[in-house]
C-alpha cells in the first residue's frame, strides 16, 4: 500500500492503537478484573443458589460487560486530545470518520473482546447452562461493538467537557436499553429452549446501522468537542 | 407577496427582534394557558361524567396524557431547533432547544408520577415496568443527560453544540427504545385518543383533553419564551443592545 493511502492510514491508526494498549497492558486487563469481581458480588448479594443463579446469569452477565465497557470508554479520545494528536487526524486528508472508526475498532478490539472471552467463564460460575454458552457469545459478539460504536460517540461529545465520567453514564446507559433487551431476550430464549433468531437479527440490524452511522457521528462530535 | 414570511423569520432569528417578540407574546401565551387550563380543570372534574370501569380514578387523564403528549412534542421541537442550531449555526435555535430540555424533563415527569398515582387504584401498584412506563422513564433519563452535557462545558455555545447533537442521536435512538420495550413487556391500555380512525372515548371526556393540550402548549411556548430571553441577555451580556435595555430599565426604574 502506498503511503497516504486511505487503507495505509486506517493500518496505521489501528496499529498505533494496539501499540499503545499493548505498552500498557495492566490498563487492559482492569475491565475484565472488574468484571469478574462484579459478577462474583451477585451470588454474595443474593445468595448461592443454584437455579436463582442461573436464572439471572445471562442478565448479570451482560450488564456487567456493559458496566465495563463503560469504564474502558472514558479515557477513548482523551489522550490524544491532550497530547494533539487528535488535531493531527482532523488535519489529515484521509476522512475522519475512517480514522476514527479504526479507533473504534482498535477499543473493540482492547477492551471488549478479552471481556468476551472472559463471559463464559463468569456465566458458568453463576451455574449457566453451557449449552446456551454458544448464544451468549454470540450475542456479546453483536452486542459489545454496538456498545463501543455508541459510546465512542458519546465520550467524543463529552470530550471538550470538565468532568466527563458521571455524565458519560448518565448519556450512555439510557441509549444501551435496546442493545441490554435485545441482547438479554436472545439469551433468555435460547436458556428455555426456544427460538432466539428473531431478537439477534434485530441486534444485528443495530450494529449494522451503528457500524455504518456512528464514525461518522463520532467524526461530527469530535469537531463540535474541539471547536473552541 | 410570500416573500414577507422567510423575511420576517430571519429577521426573528436576531436576539434582539426575537427578545422583544418573545416579551411582547409571553404574558399573551401564559394567560391563554391559565384560562384554557381552568376550563379544561373544570370540564374534566365536574362536566365529564364518571367512566363505568374506572369511576372518578379516571380523571387523572386530564393531567397525564396531555404530558405525556408534550414530552414528546417538546422533543420534537428540541430535535427541530437543535437541528437548524448545528446545520445552519443559528445561535437562537440552540438557545430554544436548550431551554426546551428542563421544560420537557418537567412535562416527562408530571407523566410518570401522575401515571404512578392512577397506577395505584387501577394496577393495584405504583410502578410496574410496563413498556410506556419504562420507555417514559427512558426518555426522562434522555432529557436528564441532555440537561448535563449543555452544563459541562465551559464554553456555553460550545455545550450548547454538543447537546444539541446528543438531542439529534436520541431522536434517532428514542423510537427504537419504544420499539425495543414493546417487543419486551407491555400492560398499559392501549390508545384510546387516535389522530387517524375513530377514537374510544365519548366526546364529553374528550373536548377537556384537547383542551387541556392547547393549554399545556400555550403554557410550553410561555415558559420556553422567558427561558430564552434570559438566555439571551446572558449569552449576549457585552452587546450594546443589552447595555440599552439595562439602561432603559434603570430610567424607568423609580429612584
Amino acid at each position: 500500500m502506498t503511503p497516504g493511502h486511505l487503507g495505509a492510514a486506517c493500518a496505521a491508526v489501528l496499529r498505533r492503537d494496539l501499540l499503545l494498549a499493548w505498552r500498557r497492558r495492566g490498563d487492559v486487563a482492569m475491565p475484565v478484573l472488574y468484571a469478574l469481581i462484579v459478577g462474583t458480588l451477585f451470588p454474595f448479594a443474593i445468595g448461592p443458589e443454584p437455579a436463582l443463579l442461573a436464572r439471572i446469569a445471562a442478565g448479570v452477565v451482560l450488564v456487567t460487560v456493559l458496566l465495563s465497557i463503560l469504564l474502558s470508554l472514558d479515557g477513548l479520545f482523551r489522550a490524544d486530545i491532550e497530547d494533539g494528536s487528535m488535531e493531527q487526524l482532523m488535519l489529515a486528508p484521509q476522512p475522519l470518520a475512517m480514522l476514527v472508526g479504526m479507533k473504534m475498532l482498535a477499543h473493540w478490539i482492547t477492551a471488549a473482546l478479552p471481556l468476551i472471552v472472559v463471559a463464559p467463564v463468569l456465566a458458568s460460575m453463576l451455574h449457566f447452562p453451557a449449552t446456551a454458552i454458544p448464544v451468549l457469545i454470540l450475542a456479546l459478539a453483536l452486542a459489545t461493538p454496538l456498545l463501543s460504536v455508541l459510546g465512542a460517540v458519546l465520550v467524543a461529545l463529552a470530550g471538550g467537557a470538565r468532568r466527563s465520567g458521571m455524565l458519560l453514564a448518565l448519556m450512555l446507559l439510557p441509549l444501551c436499553v435496546p442493545v441490554v433487551i435485545f441482547a438479554a431476550g436472545a439469551v433468555s430464549a435460547a436458556q428455555q429452549g426456544l427460538p432466539w433468531a428473531a431478537p439477534m437479527a434485530w441486534l444485528g440490524a443495530g450494529l449494522a446501522l451503528a457500524v455504518v452511522l456512528g464514525p461518522l457521528a463520532c467524526a461530527a462530535a469530535l469537531r463540535i468537542a474541539m471547536d473552541s | 407577496m410570500a416573500n414577507w414570511v422567510p423575511l420576517w423569520l430571519h429577521r426573528l432569528g436576531s436576539p434582539p427582534v426575537f427578545y422583544r417578540f418573545a416579551g411582547a407574546v409571553r404574558p399573551w401565551a401564559l394567560g391563554l394557558a391559565i384560562a384554557l387550563g381552568a376550563v379544561a380543570l373544570y370540564g374534566g372534574l365536574f362536566v365529564a361524567p364518571a367512566d363505568y370501569q374506572q369511576g372518578d380514578a379516571y380523571r387523572i387523564i386530564f393531567i397525564h396524557v396531555p404530558s405525556a403528549w408534550m414530552s414528546l412534542f417538546i422533543y420534537g421541537a428540541m430535535a427541530l431547533a437543535a437541528f437548524i442550531g448545528l446545520v445552519w449555526r443559528i445561535k437562537l435555535a440552540e438557545t430554544v432547544a436548550m431551554a426546551s430540555a428542563p421544560i420537557g424533563a418537567a412535562f416527562t415527569l408530571i407523566t410518570l408520577a401522575t401515571g404512578s398515582l392512577w397506577g395505584k387504584p387501577m394496577w393495584g401498584t405504583w410502578w410496574t415496568w410496563d413498556a410506556r412506563l419504562t420507555s417514559e422513564l427512558v426518555l426522562l433519563f434522555i432529557y436528564l443527560g441532555i440537561i448535563g452535557l449543555h452544563h459541562a462545558f465551559e464554553d456555553r455555545r460550545q455545550g450548547a453544540r454538543a447537546a444539541s447533537f446528543l438531542v439529534l442521536i436520541g431522536a434517532v435512538n428514542v423510537p427504537i427504545v419504544h420499539f425495543s420495550v414493546n417487543w419486551w413487556n407491555t400492560l398499559h391500555q392501549g390508545a384510546t385518543v387516535r389522530l387517524l380512525g375513530p377514537s374510544h372515548i365519548d366526546a364529553s371526556m374528550i373536548w377537556p383533553l384537547l383542551t387541556m393540550m392547547a393549554a399545556t402548549k400555550c403554557y410550553y411556548v410561555s415558559s420556553l419564551f422567558a427561558r430564552v430571553r434570559a438566555d439571551l441577555v446572558v449569552a449576549e451580556g457585552g452587546k450594546g443592545w443589552v447595555r440599552d435595555l439595562a439602561l432603559d430599565d434603570a430610567k424607568d426604574a423609580p429612584a
